[in-house]
């Protein structure tokens, strides 16, 4: 699995990412979800399966080629 | 224009009702309506529309252009006709509504309850054991946990917490059969909360006073303080929601364990499996069975047309039944690992009290498991529904 990250137009702050996998899940002062830098990477990881299988607004996503942030292309055109 | 006839109104299931003694068979309902048809009109409460398929739910529920809160979300009403906030307003007015309260209820912020939560807990649950061998838990526990809880996080008196459950009772739970009786409570619960913000007036702002009743009455919407009327409105709302559900739930999950020796040993020797079989029992015998919507621009759901101003039930405990969604749908299994149910509603209007029913509810079987070594069904007229009495049998 690519990139993953919380779609922040669906998120409605169920919070059950957080308690599934607080490793990888990080709750804002609003209650809504956010994938903790550094561990977008975890996608293949039981608990976080679990998170996006649970999410109650589907609102764990994973990053398509065109949506990953510029940051090889960036190093590839410079 | 389609004739009701050819719309199929006619071959529908009229009497499809979702409250009361409705509620006793209502999972063969269920089986049924998801089996033979997901959508169908009833003529209950004015006539509805029910959806009851998972996935149907769900769009309409991430769909408010379509499917409006308002008039309101609750059918019958709660007692009163004035709209609900935040859950009876559509956008855009309802986000600045539910902001106000949002950070209160984090899991963070419901963290720093747990302990109190724990103790309220206890104490209960020692109550219950030093009772006798047969106790009403729905009274001795499932009812006054949220009440101390949710009344000290809003700021309800302790004086005047006796009074609370007879509210409840006529508002939600008369409501279907006697409607005068609800809107008497109605207009009782409204008159306590308007002396209740006359006197946090008077005394003015309490920088001591965290409470949810202080975070309302200093909170801003559009650079404008909440008038009289929204406060009331408020405050009216938190009321019910606060109490009533949360006391369902744990009252349903312990007529549960009750019922299932084997589930409630299991919870016992394995208080970590406690929190995932909380979120079971919210899937299948959740206290929000159902909420209504107003349909605002023609739809068409399952192949049944659904025509602007005609009312809508979406009903959650047929989606959370759903066969396409859940293997073995009606077994109740505490250890089941895809549960994404629809117990707290989703979308804008997701419950705003989520992360504090959940705590109350896992603390209660938490401490009531630890305090209480064995306990069955005393009485099995006593239905799975509801806040009424749960006689258990207490034993060591």
């Amino acid at each position: 699995m690519g990139e993953i990250y919380v779609d922040g137009a669906r998120c409605q702050g169920h919070a059950r990412c957080w308690a599934l996998a607080p490793e990888t899940f990080e709750i804002d002062e609003e209650g809504y979800g956010k994938v903790i830098p550094g561990r977008e990477n975890s996608g293949d990881e039981l608990n976080v399966r679990k998170a996006i299988r649970n999410c109650p607004e589907r609102a764990i996503l994973e990053r398509s080629d065109d949506e990953a942030p510029a940051k090889n292309e960036e190093v590839a055109t410079s | 224009m389609s004739t009701e006839a050819e719309r199929g109104i006619a071959d529908n299931k009229p009497d499809f009702d979702f409250h009361g003694r409705a509620l006793d068979n209502i999972f063969d309902e269920y089986e049924e309506i998801l089996a033979k048809r997901p959508v169908g009109h009833s003529e209950k409460y004015g006539g509805f529309w029910y959806i009851a398929k998972s996935e149907d739910i769900f769009n309409a529920e991430q769909d408010p252009d379509t499917f409006a809160v308002g008039p309101s979300m609750i059918l019958p009403s709660f007692g009163t006709d004035v709209p609900l906030i935040p859950i009876d307003i559509d956008p855009p007015a309802h986000s600045d509504f539910r902001k106000i309260l949002l950070p209160m209820f984090t899991p963070m912020n419901i963290k720093k309850l747990e302990p109190g939560m724990k103790e309220t807990a206890r104490q209960l649950a020692e109550e219950v054991l030093s009772s006798g061998e047969v106790v009403d838990v729905s009274a001795k526990l499932a009812r006054p946990m949220p009440t101390i809880i949710f009344s000290r996080l809003a700021g309800y008196p302790e004086e005047d917490w006796p009074i609370f459950d007879r509210w409840i009772d006529e508002i939600i739970y008369e409501r279907t059969a006697k409607p005068e009786t609800a809107y008497a409570a109605g207009r009782e619960l409204n008159d306590y909360f308007d002396r209740l913000l006359d006197e946090r007036e008077k005394a003015g702002p309490d920088a001591a006073k965290d409470d949810l009743i202080a975070q309302l009455m200093k909170a801003e919407v559009k650079g404008r303080k909440l008038t009289r009327e929204e406060l009331l409105s408020y405050c009216y709302l938190l009321f019910l929601a606060g109490l009533d559900t949360t006391a369902w739930a744990i009252r349903s999950a312990l007529w549960y364990l009750a019922g299932n020796q084997k589930a409630q040993q299991q919870l016992r020797e394995n208080p970590d499996m406690i929190p995932g079989a909380a979120e079971e029992f919210l899937r299948t015998l959740s206290p929000v069975q159902a909420m209504a919507r107003t349909v605002k621009t023609d739809t068409v759901v399952q192949g049944q047309e659904l025509k602007a101003g005609e009312r809508v039930v979406l009903v959650f405990g047929a989606g959370n039944r759903d066969p396409e969604v859940y293997e073995e749908p009606n077994e109740i299994k505490i250890d089941r690992e895809n549960n994404r149910h629809l117990a707290f509603g989703g979308g804008i209007h997701r419950c705003l009290g989520s992360n504090l029913g959940r705590a109350e509810m896992v603390i209660a079987m938490e401490e009531f498991l630890k305090a209480v070594p064995h306990f069955e069904r005393a009485n099995d007229a006593e239905p799975w529904h509801g806040v009424g009495p749960l006689t258990l049998k207490i034993g060591a």
